[in-house]
């Protein structure tokens, strides 16, 4: 198990090597190479980055100066604003980013484990069906929309009551966080939902659940030992890359509800061609995503004994 | 000579099936896969149900257990009584009153049979938890002395395992131990040497003739092989597209045969006797579709003694003698292929 | 049984007709498509996508207006709303001279699109007004709405409003403003209904009115057709949905054929090959997949940089291919891998089949199946990853519209004009969902099938 963590984590690395290559490579081919030319704003950030990323020196050095750079934790420095270091703005604006996340993936997983069991048992009755047209729509719906459409029915309920119960926009106390929270892991609710489902109905026709029911245990016993823990099993291998597509689905959240995350702070970076911000915060994520599989991965060996045991 | 099969019983048997029928709505139409099965078995027999695949011997013993999914399976008439009490289709069945404590069952494929996420020996502890209301540690303790039992090495480490970390004979006698673990009064073996190879096929056949030897229990057998009927079995059903074509005794099956099919099973067995012909003749075409199955006799297209009464009317069971019937119209006395000739080209045949 | 007689019991012989008992045997795509067909759900998408694709591309050979025109009569139109107007005279200025003889803030006379012209008497204490416009009442809150004008005495009683006006309900309010020109309490609001107008030389440059015709100031006309409503630029819904609609399918079915043909001959090729160059290939795939998807969607747009006039429809399209080819490309190889062990494998080798023909004549299309539900699953993702860029502004370039881009500028009128942003995300959803239920029903088609042959 620890040579297999070990593994794992080298994987990571080299991962995150390629992803960090890829980033360098692709903002130097933007055409005009912004590093190099006068885009920048003043003199004093120019002289920045002329120290910190080497750009006097030729490509492959300037590739090695930033590997250098990534290796020691330093993301980098901003491309329009003196002073501020891209970690800095991770440290300020991902905590934020990381919370609304964590909740998302919290919704996301319990809801997809307890609705997909629930529609499994009541295979083509009442709840199945109700169930399965709110993932439908939860599939098919863009994220956007449904954080607009809260939006507007969060307008009309607190002008209804005649307070704000549960603020519109902004961040700040636990109110703030449940809506956007909530939308972001919609999503994903509903692919796990489906997920679980159709790995439910598969246990359920499994020759070890007809071998549990000839030994004569009760439903509610084979529901909870030997049903769920299979089912479940196609779920925690999702969850890694669910993870990711909620971390960037952050993004849309993060700008309808006007959270002061990292993902609203990388589509401004964007906007203002912020090249050196963009670049870092492209890394970090990356990086964080790797890790997060892993992490997924390894927890995955704690419940599948077939992995756990042989790695 | 010849009697209808359906005489009123004198006491009631340990399990006795009448009558079972069972259908299975598929997306191509209404499979008829079981049709009407009777058959019983007492303490310390051994019943084989014979027959090539998909002729229904798995479906009238999951039937009987109440483990057939229910749509699409449907169980359209019959009963089967354990100690004279109805349990098919009834809420005992689903509970944990009979399966489990009173008939225990194992099955074909043990590599899947087991949940792959529980160690073997909690699984073979769950069925005393739930019917002798054991607690875990006893239970646990219990499953490592069944280990034991079924001779199972090294059972205490081996309690502890996961079926992935087991071969598949020794898984068999993992579920062996489970079946049993509540001392049942019957054990149902659905095909439980097909998955192994033939060394193990032998000691697990041994096992399971050991423990009935110790207990007195009534095993009932389905399986294909001739060879384990032979090594196991006091009585044999021979089926063919869902219905039992011939019973009797083992004795009866394999020296007087008295249908068409039984004896081309055996033509199509392979022996190691060398006076017998070393080629083997396989039984030309394939049998019914049981979607809609023939009005006549079901191996009349196969059967080389075919008579126009057999595509026609549905052969009753012809009573040879005590215990030993046959679904032949063959058996009839108008016949003109008397069952004779059977037996006489039997001999030229073999 | 004494029924029987002596002729029942002829012998008959078998036959191979007899015999001749199974069903005809289906082949695997004939039987997939009868699952398919059995499926009411799949068809019904089946029909949905057909009627997307006329959409798309015959619809803009029967409606042929522009999508980039914009009528300014009709800004933010919903769907069939009355377009009727009023021919009126054309704009001449205004003194301040009001005919009306009511007390307070009143109109001078009747409100137009053209202009909505306001006098006053002085509020009470004031030395100054401040002229507000809203669309709602102005309430406890004293919601004013946008300020229009102020005035620091109180010789100014009229104010004349001709910023963007629509045909309907504002609420005019005039505020009194203390001596070094602060808000004070003192306030009046009514409320006015605007009369959709347009003028003779309007009309006729326009084309709304022949120009032999007999229409004179005071009769009514009306305005070009727009079916499903304007947006917030008097552009045409309708046709921009079409317009939209080339966009996001060019995208969500180009773009998802171009990455699973290359992801095939890459996975195909790799699995093939075996050994180092599958487990490098592998590699390399692996690297690919755990890329920050979006992130580096939005690099590599920024690394392409969009020109003037450009569309950025292009740049998407080879981001998504460089991006998403990993998932077939690992998919086809493992089909491979699995169809490579075969016993038929082996067999048609030993008949000295070379390897182009074991290619495409047995493993090529024993993958088919696998890859047509994986193109109808990758076809919604990549629609709803041009939405989502499109949305965060990251997508195509305005004034293209692709029904992403058309929900990021509806969003921004939600409370007022909620179509903008409800029929491009309902297309969406509508495409999204179909798609989705056809790989459904395919999946389900080939599953069974496989399921079958165990």
């Amino acid at each position: 198990m620890i040579s297999y963590i070990v593994k794992r984590l080298l994987q990571g690395l080299l991962t995150v090597w390629f992803i960090a290559t890829a980033t360098f490579f692709a903002m130097h081919n933007v055409p005009g190479d912004p590093l190099l030319n006068d885009r920048a704003v003043s003199d004093a950030i120019r002289a920045n980055l002329e120290s910190k990323y080497g750009l006097d020196q030729p490509l492959g050095t300037q590739y090695l100066i930033y590997l250098k750079n990534l290796s020691q934790g330093d993301f980098g420095i901003s491309f329009t604003q003196e002073n501020r270091e891209v970690n800095d703005i991770i440290r300020e604006h991902f905590p934020v980013s990381a919370i609304l996340g964590i909740l998302a993936v919290v919704f996301a997983a319990t809801g997809g484990i307890l609705f997909g069991a629930l529609t499994a048992i009541y295979r083509n009755r009442l709840p199945d069906f109700i169930i399965m047209i709110l993932v439908i729509l939860g599939i098919s719906v863009p994220s956007f929309v449904i954080a607009a459409m809260s939006q507007l029915a969060l307008v009309s309920f607190n002008s209804l009551v005649g307070v704000t119960v549960i603020p519109v926009a902004g961040w700040g106390t636990i109110f703030h966080m449940l809506t956007p929270a909530l939308v972001l892991g919609l999503g994903t609710m509903a692919y796990l939902t489906r997920l679980m489902r159709s790995s439910m109905l598969e246990v359920v026709g499994s020759d070890y659940i007809r071998t549990a029911k000839s030994k004569g245990i009760p439903a509610p016993r084979i529901f909870t030992r030997h049903q769920i823990r299979n089912a479940i099993l196609p779920v925690v291998t999702v969850l890694g890359p669910s993870i990711a597509s909620i971390t960037t689905g952050g993004f849309v959240v993060e700008l309808v509800f006007a959270i002061p995350g990292l993902g609203r702070y990388f589509v401004q970076a964007v906007q203002q061609l912020d090249y050196t911000v963009i670049m870092g915060t492209t890394v970090f994520y990356g990086a964080f995503l790797v890790f997060m599989v892993i992490l997924v991965d390894i927890l995955y060996g704690l419940v599948d004994p077939r992995v756990r045991l042989e790695k | 000579m010849s009697r209808n099969i359906n005489q009123p019983k004198s006491s009631p048997k340990l399990l006795d099936v009448n009558k079972l029928a069972v259908e299975f709505d598929t997306y191509g139409g209404v499979v008829h896969a079981v049709r009407d099965v009777s058959f019983s078995v007492d303490s310390g027999e051994t019943l084989a149900i014979v027959g090539e695949s998909g002729c229904g011997k798995s479906v009238t013993v999951q039937s009987i257990m109440g483990l057939i999914p229910m749509p699409p399976g449907r169980i359209t008439s019959g009963s089967a009584l354990l100690r004279g009490q109805e349990i098919l289709g009834t809420a005992m069945i689903q509970g944990r009153d009979i399966r489990g404590s009173e008939i225990g069952m194992i099955f074909q494929d043990p590599m899947t049979s087991l949940n792959p996420t529980m160690s073997i020996g909690d699984q073979i502890a769950e069925p005393m938890q739930v019917h002798k209301g054991y607690d875990y540690r006893k239970a646990y303790s219990e499953a490592i002395k069944l280990l034991e039992l079924t001779k199972i090495p090294e059972s205490t480490k081996r309690a502890k395992q996961y079926p992935f970390e087991f071969s598949g004979g020794m898984l068999q006698r993992a579920m062996i131990a489970m079946a049993i673990s509540c001392k049942p009064s019957i054990l149902i073996a659905d095909e439980p040497t097909t998955a192994l190879d033939v060394t193990i096929q032998a000691q697990i056949l041994d096992l399971l003739q050991e423990l009935q030897r110790e207990t007195g229990m009534a095993i009932v057998l389905i399986t294909h092989d001739l060879g384990v009927v032979a090594r196991l079995a006091n009585e044999v059903a021979v089926m063919y597209a869902g219905k039992i074509v011939e019973h009797g005794s083992v004795e009866d099956i394999f020296y007087r045969s008295a249908h068409p099919y039984t004896l081309g099973l055996r033509e199509a067995m392979p022996t190691n006797d060398p006076d017998k012909q070393s080629v083997l003749s396989p039984i030309p075409g394939s049998p019914p579709d049981l979607f809609s199955p023939p009005v006549g006799c079901g191996y009349c297209a196969r059967c080389p003694w075919s008579m126009s009464v057999c595509e026609s009317k549905n052969p009753e069971g012809f009573y040879l003698n005590e215990g030993h019937y046959s679904k032949c119209w063959m058996h009839h006395q108008q016949s003109p292929v008397k069952p004779i000739e059977l037996y006489f080209e039997q001999q030229t045949h073999g | 049984m004494s029924s029987l007689s002596p002729a029942d019991f002829e012998r008959i012989s078998n036959s191979s007709e007899k015999e001749n008992i199974s069903r005809p045997s289906l082949s695997y795509w004939a039987d997939a498509w009868i699952r398919l067909k059995a499926n009411k759900r799949a068809l019904l998408s089946l029909y949905l996508i057909v009627a997307l694709l006329l959409f798309t591309i015959v619809g803009p050979l029967i409606w042929t207006i522009d999508p980039a025109l914009q009528d300014l009569d009709q800004i933010s139109q919903p769907p069939g709303s009355n377009r009727l107007a009023l021919i009126i005279d054309d704009y001449e200025p205004w003194t301040g001279l009001s005919s009306s003889s009511e007390n307070g803030l009143r109109l001078a006379e009747s409100a137009t699109t053209m202009a909505v012209r306001l006098v006053w008497d002085v509020l009470p204490n004031a030395s100054g007004h401040r002229v507000y416009r809203n669309i709602f009442p102005v309430g406890e809150e004293r919601a004013y709405g946008i300020p229009l004008a102020e005035y620091f005495d109180n010789s100014t009683q009229f104010f004349e409003d001709r910023l963007d006006l629509k045909p309907r309900r504002y609420f005019y309010s005039i505020v009194s403003l203390g001596e070094n020109g602060e808000l004070q309490d003192e306030y009046q609001s009514i409320a006015v209904d605007l009369q959709r107008v347009t003028t003779m030389s309007e009309a006729r440059a326009k084309g709304l009115i022949l120009p032999n015709s007999e229409l004179t100031t005071g009769d009514s006309i009306n305005l070009n057709l727009h079916p499903l409503g304007t947006d917030y630029l008097g552009r045409d819904m309708l046709s921009r949905l079409m317009e939209g609609a080339r966009v996001s399918l060019f995208i969500g079915i180009g773009a998802p054929s171009l990455f699973i043909l290359f992801g095939i001959i890459y996975g195909s090729f790799a699995g093939f090959m075996g050994g180092k160059i599958d487990q490098f290939l592998m590699r390399f795939a692996d690297f690919v997949v755990a890329l920050p998807f979006l992130l580096f969607m939005i690099l590599f747009k920024i690394a392409f940089g969009i020109g003037p006039g450009e569309s950025g429809v292009f740049p998407m399209l080879v981001a998504l291919v460089v991006l998403m080819w990993p998932g077939t490309a690992r998919l086809v190889r493992g089909q491979i891998l699995q169809i490579r062990e075969q016993g038929y494998i082996g067999a048609s080798q030993l008949l000295g089949a070379r390897t182009n023909y074991l290619i495409f004549r047995h493993m090529l299309p024993n993958t088919l199946g696998v890859v047509l539900v994986t193109i109808t699953f990758a076809i919604p993702s990549a629609i709803f990853i041009e939405a989502f860029l499109s949305f965060i502004g990251m997508g195509v370039a305005p004034p293209t519209p692709s029904w992403g881009a058309m929900s990021n500028e509806g969003i921004k009128n939600m409370l007022t004009s909620p179509h903008e942003l409800l029929l491009p995300a309902i297309l969406i959803s509508i495409t999204v969902l179909a798609f989705n239920l056809l790989g459904d029903g395919l999946r389900d088609a080939f599953d069974a099938r496989l399921r079958n042959q165990e």
